[in-house]
């Protein structure tokens, strides 16, 4: 486990259509690349969503958080969202990006960017893109602690999830 | 964990094991013998790794080829996985 093969030639990292971009990484995300993406002449409005790893668990310590991903799934489910959150709301554009691998506590894990051309449509799409990447998007978070094993959760229930045996 | 498995040998498909049900596996991915009923799926990976329908499986979904299945119940045989399908055990998930 942990084990990246950023150079596995079939492993994909991006996808793009119609004024929607969903991208995967190991890197640091970054900010204006996001709301690059969905920069448009015809919007009033950029509303950039950053989900940032949490250092705690209901109050226990958390040291840091590892994504993992079904990549060609993830990025498939994460384009279906942002073009049904397009249409929806009439955007210009919406990009969705998610770290993978060993995230730091309090840097960026997700990064959400819609443009629209007013901001209602722009505060609401973007919450309901996190919303729904939260419940179905393929990515898996590790919770490691201080001296103890790591925990995988599961956003639907957002109890205590399972021990890890190694 | 990488995300995509090696391509299966010949009779074979390959299985990938995500989140949880990697760290019960003690791995991330496998070759199975095809085909097999999806049915019957769940019931070879527990003679493979006993313990494991109960405590991963049944709070998971299947995709084969990227696409969510029935995995049918009461003993059914349904669909048949066929060689070089790639099937994935997918553990609830936690992004964000």
């Amino acid at each position: 486990m942990g084990d990246i093969k950023d150079d596995d030639a079939n492993t994909i990292w991006e996808m793009s259509e119609d004024g929607c971009y969903v991208g995967l990484t190991h890197d640091y995300l970054n900010i204006q690349q996001a709301i690059h993406k969905v920069r448009s002449p015809a919007a009033g409005a950029i509303v950039l969503f950053a989900g940032t790893t949490r250092d705690n668990f209901a109050g226990k310590p958390v040291k840091e958080l590892q994504y993992t991903a079904y990549n060609k799934l993830a990025l498939r489910t994460m384009l279906t969202i942002c073009k049904d959150i397009l249409s929806k709301h009439g955007l210009k554009g919406i990009s969705m990006i998610h770290r993978l691998g060993t995230v730091p506590i309090g840097e960026e894990s997700i990064l959400i960017a819609v443009s629209s051309p007013h901001r209602q449509a722009a505060w609401r799409a973007g919450e309901e893109a996190l919303e729904a990447c939260k419940s179905r998007v393929e990515v898996w978070k590790k919770e490691e602690f201080e001296g103890e094993e790591g925990v995988w959760r599961a956003n639907r229930d957002g109890a205590m999830g399972q021990k890890v045996d190694s | 964990m990488t995300s995509s498995a090696p391509k299966p040998p010949r009779g074979h498909f390959s299985v990938l094991y995500f989140a949880g049900a990697g760290s019960f596996m003690g791995r991330d991915s496998e070759s199975l013998p095809a085909p097999l009923p999806l049915g019957k799926l769940f019931s070879e990976l527990e003679s493979r790794y006993p313990g494991v329908q109960a405590k991963i499986l049944d709070s998971c979904l299947v995709t084969v080829n990227l696409d969510y299945v029935d995995v049918p119940e009461d003993g059914e045989d349904g669909a048949l996985i066929q060689e070089g399908d790639e099937v994935a055990i997918i553990p609830p998930v936690s992004s964000g």
